[in-house]
């Protein structure tokens, strides 16, 4: 196909959409983007069948964006798919990035999951307790479906990704910013992460700071908290601290502590090791019973901590046997 | 050979490094397992340095430090011992076994005391057997 | 990161490495680690030909990074620092892996000890790649000296220190200068008078013009690092309390020792039994000139019990060293006081040691004293006696030596209490920022070849804070101490190590986690540029706040991150 319009593709993995509307959330800008480019594929908006892409020559897209994590083998195949027919992949948003909300899956493991779907619920008939089978034989025939993976994978344990846009969902303003250097050619060195600052939410975030002494922690419903104060000082968990900015500090701005969806900063190999580290050390006590106290406040950190980068940590996933 | 575990050993120069030199200088035989890290004071143990540790294959991690009140830094001790029960918490939500990751105090001192913890986290793990991380994280992309 | 060019040296340190493990097996695994261009063992690389190898092999194969399998660092890093400054390079850009130890002295020889050597060295090699070269800082050395305690051994370093010219706040808690030693009668072996000694040394400490005296004071605070301290001494007076801060650039801790309380001990009967004594009591008794039972009657019989509170596990393990003459001279003295007393000797075993103690012994055994030998575990017991014996107590002994239970008569016991860390050592040791051992003694920086410092630059401990010691090792022990001082304060300056955490202003969000981990208060928070910042003259590279800061945007010099992971994967791989 000959022209000199830029060939897109966009796609969602294990996601839940949010990214795909962010994309709209351009707004008039989509439609700019829609007249200079051709979208050759993106199930939610276009039509575009897997076997067009398949039918393209390797390299024939200029771009892809890769929305959501891998959970499955249709997740992957469709990655690498891309991956061969595009000059450039960009994980998009933070599943894609780092595993994101899908990859707290592996906090616990496939079993546990397919018996609380399937077998194990209260919302299932008894005698329609079926666990799927990637193969099933009906009249002689067989039929797939695509394989559930033993744990979720973030874009780049895949495929080789080029550039990084995070957030759940990234800014639209990033997102058109990205697109622009894109189309401009204007890009950093591969691997990048784009749309997003080299420094931490605190950077932007309009809340005063003071030094850090926690003697509580509350959960957000447990406290009116100061509109103008930094959320971490009032106890709240905000994981602004350890995570990039670039958002617009969406959350602290309507008064909800960061997720930490933008995930760590540069230069940091391990984000919830490093808001546990931040979060603990300016914890205002010097009694081991005290301060297991005060962890109380904090039930379940470990998927607040790393609610987006499970897949993505040093450890990836539970061992739990 | 039987298995053998792999601990890296996180130790503070002031009390808890001087006193593994000083089970060196006393001679007291212990088992081999500890693989000793210096670190100016156990306040500054990432807790990344840990999970990096089991990441990369360890069976275990020891950190060591001054006795509480008795940092050569005053309080870093304190924050290590802040950072512990979250970071075994965590380390609990991965389904690591907690006697895995161990945080002990050992002054200049306890050449002794330290010969102990190196034979006992020894033995504990060999008890527990290797850890999960690196044949699963394999086993994983295998698999897929 | 650009290909390195490490030198790989491993120490045989004699057969104290070499016999557990094998040395050269260590030399091949090194050699084949990416970036290593030699790997060499040798006997002894702390020795001048190891060192001049080192040197060579830097100029001539332009190494660039170098690492030591040998003995601790805490040992000799130093050395082999200057030996790379003397080659040309950043003596940061060594790295040592402690493979005796941590290895070679701690387990048994075979597969397993010179495994863990090889990768201790592999995590050394990975680490030293990531190496930086570090500016030493340069700092002005203060003169001034603050010596605590205001005994015999803070005055004897005072001195010292003043006649070289040093500025001296020496601090005493009593309203009098002398300590313990003031205290004392006699001293043995040679019976000189502890009093004119203290005598002579008060008074030209009272009178030196370089000295400031305080009594009745003590060291509220001490800020700062080696040649630039800030103390804070605060003195009462009746109700009137003042508080001054003075520079110091060094300090001498001197507060010496407490005796052990005899009432500890319930089967001597002490506090029960009113003429048994402790050796402090019986001193003050013969400076009083006046050697008498509580009833003020002559004694015909003294018993001298040793080791008490010492040498046991129930209360102290160590011996205190100065009992076993003090006893002696104390048989010398009841002898003289009393011609007609029988004195008899209570020991475990009889401790001589030192300079003329033997003779001093032998005498005392010449002059008639009874020497009775009880076991550790077997301590004599005393009772009051019956009015038909004609003595005020019995005291029953299982003689090791005849193995026989002997029932011998006394007037008046002495118990030779030993000696003890004082209450306060840890407010002191927190104080000064050093460390003490489980006794409660102040550690010293090396116990043989670096006896008087401390791990804490600028900080030194002489005399019995450290460990039980007598009065010669003690005043040796303030000579040194204020030779050291002096000899740093001479040159007036002093470098200081290049190991300190940095902001990196790019990357700090002005977060403000690290702001309150401090202790030192070397993070100032710029209200302008939202950015924190460290001062790195107050840093003393705990790395607190590096392991803490959510960013990565404090680096700990010498401690980075990537070092540790380097080293991490290293001993690992």
């Amino acid at each position: 196909m000959a022209t000199d319009k830029l060939q897109i593709a966009l796609y969602w993995g294990a996601a839940c959409g949010g990214c795909d509307v962010s994309v709209l959330d351009t707004n008039e800008f989509i439609l700019d983007v829609a007249a200079a480019a051709d979208i050759r594929m993106w199930p939610i908006a276009v039509d575009g069948k897997y076997s067009d892409v398949e039918a393209m020559e390797d390299g024939e897209l200029d771009l892809a964006f890769y929305n959501g994590a891998v959970r499955n083998s249709e997740n992957e195949h469709i990655a690498q798919l891309l991956r061969r027919k595009s000059k450039t992949v960009v994980a998009y948003g933070s599943c894609a990035y780092m595993g994101g909300i899908p990859g707290l899956a592996n906090l616990t493991n496939r079993d546990k999951i397919l018996d609380t779907a399937y077998v194990h619920n209260a919302s299932i008939e008894t005698g329609n307790r079926v666990v799927p089978q990637p193969e099933t034989r009906v009249d002689g025939k067989v039929l797939e479906i695509p394989r559930f993976y033993r744990r979720v994978y973030r874009l780049d344990n895949v495929i080789d990704v080029d550039y990084y846009l995070p957030g759940c969902p990234p800014d639209a303003g990033q997102v058109k910013a990205v697109i622009l250097a894109i189309v401009k050619g204007e890009l950093p060195p591969k691997g990048s992460v784009v749309g997003a600052s080299d420094v931490a939410l605190c950077e932007d975030c309009p809340r005063t700071r003071g030094e850090k002494k926690i003697s509580r922690f509350y959960r957000p419903w447990e406290i009116l908290a100061d509109p103008d104060k930094c959320l971490l000082e009032q106890g709240i968990l905000c994981a602004g601290v350890a995570t990039r900015s670039g958002c617009g500090v969406r959350c602290p701005k309507s008064g909800i502590p960061c997720r930490g969806c933008y995930g760590p900063l540069p230069g940091v190999v391990d984000q919830g090791a490093k808001l546990l580290s931040a979060v603990s050390s300016v914890i205002d006590s010097k009694d081991p019973d005290e301060v297991d106290r005060i962890l109380e406040g904090l039930p379940d950190f470990t998927s607040i901590a790393y609610r987006y980068s499970v897949a993505s940590s040093l450890l990836q996933r539970s061992y739990q046997q | 050979m039987s298995y053998e575990p792999k601990i890296v050993g996180f130790l503070c120069n002031w009390c808890s490094y001087t006193g593994a030199d000083l089970a060196g200088t006393s001679r007291i035989h212990y088992a081999p397992n500890v693989r000793i890290i210096r670190v100016m004071c156990c306040g500054r143990m990432d807790p990344t340095f840990v999970i990096k540790a089991l990441h990369d294959g360890a069976d275990g991690v020891l950190i060591c430090g001054c006795h509480p009140g008795d940092c050569h830094y005053s309080e870093g001790n304190y924050k290590m011992m802040r950072r512990y029960p979250l970071l075994k918490k965590m380390l609990a939500d991965y389904g690591i076994d907690e006697a895995r990751v161990r945080l002990e105090w050992v002054s200049a001192s306890e050449g002794q005391r330290f010969a102990d913890l190196a034979s006992d986290m020894a033995q504990r793990l060999r008890e527990l057997g290797p850890s999960p991380v690196q044949v699963a994280q394999a086993t994983d992309m295998a698999e897929r | 990161m650009e290909e390195r060019k490490i030198g790989v040296y491993v120490c045989n340190c004699g057969t104290n490495i070499a016999k557990m493990v094998d040395c050269d097996g260590v030399c091949e695994h090194a050699a084949q680690q990416p970036g290593v261009v030699l790997a060499k063992s040798y006997k002894y690389m702390c020795s001048n030909p190891g060192q001049e190898m080192i040197i060579e092999d830097i100029k001539e194969q332009g190494l660039d990074r170098v690492v030591v399998a040998a003995c601790s660092p805490r040992m000799h890093e130093p050395t082999f620092r200057k030996a790379l400054q003397t080659a040309g390079i950043s003596p940061y850009f060594l790295e040592m892996a402690n493979i005796r130890e941590q290895c070679s002295w701690v387990h048994d020889g075979g597969e397993a000890a010179t495994e863990k050597a090889r990768a201790l060295t592999l995590g050394a090699i990975r680490r030293v790649q990531y190496h930086q070269p570090l500016e030493r800082r340069s700092v002005n050395m203060c003169p001034n000296v603050l010596v605590i305690g205001g005994g015999f051994v803070g005055m004897t370093a005072a001195l010292e220190l003043a006649d070289g010219g040093s500025q001296v706040y020496l601090v005493e808690r009593q309203r009098n200068l002398g300590g313990n030693v003031a205290r004392v009668d006699l001293t043995a072996p040679y019976l000189d008078s502890a009093r004119d000694m203290v005598t002579a040394l008060i008074t030209r400490t009272m009178e030196h013009p370089n000295i400031f005296v305080f009594l009745n004071s003590e060291v509220g605070s001490l800020e700062g690092y080696v040649g630039n301290f800030r103390a804070v001494v605060d003195t009462v007076w009746g109700d009137q309390a003042t508080s001054n801060e003075y520079e110091v650039g060094n300090v001498v801790v001197a507060t010496g020792y407490k005796e052990f309380d005899a009432s500890r001990v319930t089967h001597y009967g002490y506090g029960k039994l009113p003429n048994v004594i402790t050796s402090f009591e019986f001193e003050k008794m013969l400076r009083a000139g006046r050697v008498e039972t509580k009833e003020g009657k002559t004694p015909n019989y003294a018993a001298i019990i040793h080791c008490v509170g010492s040498r046991n596990r129930e209360f102290h393990t160590y011996c205190s060293r100065v009992c076993c003459m003090t006893a002696l001279k104390y048989a010398h003295e009841l002898k003289s006081a009393v011609p007609s007393c029988y004195v008899s000797d209570l020991y475990v075993d009889m401790h001589a040691f030192g300079k003329g103690h033997e003779d001093f012994y032998r005498r005392g055994s010449e002059a008639k004293t009874l020497f009775l030998m009880y076991a550790k575990g077997d301590h004599p017991v005393i009772r009051k006696a019956e009015p038909k014996d004609g003595c005020e107590m019995l005291i029953e002994v299982n003689e090791k030596l005849s193995r026989e239970v002997i029932e011998i008569p006394a007037d008046l016991v002495i118990l030779m209490v030993g000696m003890e860390a004082r209450d306060d050592s840890d407010a002191v040791a927190r104080l000064v920022n050093i460390s003490r051992d489980k006794d409660g003694w102040f550690i010293e920086s090396h116990p043989k070849l670096d006896p008087v410092a401390t791990t804490t630059d600028g900080i030194y401990i002489a005399g019995a804070c450290a460990a039980p010691k007598d009065i010669p090792d003690s005043v040796a022990q303030a000579r040194a101490a204020a030779a050291r001082i002096l000899a740093r304060t001479i040159r007036g300056t002093i470098d200081i190590d290049a190991v300190f955490a940095e902001v990196d202003e790019d990357k700090c969000c002005g977060c403000r986690i690290c702001n309150g981990l401090c202790p030192y208060s070397a993070i100032e928070f710029n209200e302008e540029k939202k950015r924190s910042n460290v001062i790195s003259a107050l840093c003393k590279a705990c790395g607190a706040c590096v392991a803490a800061c959510p960013s990565s945007a404090i680096t700990a010099r010498h401690f980075t991150d990537e070092q540790i992971f380097a080293q991490i994967e290293g001993v690992l791989a």
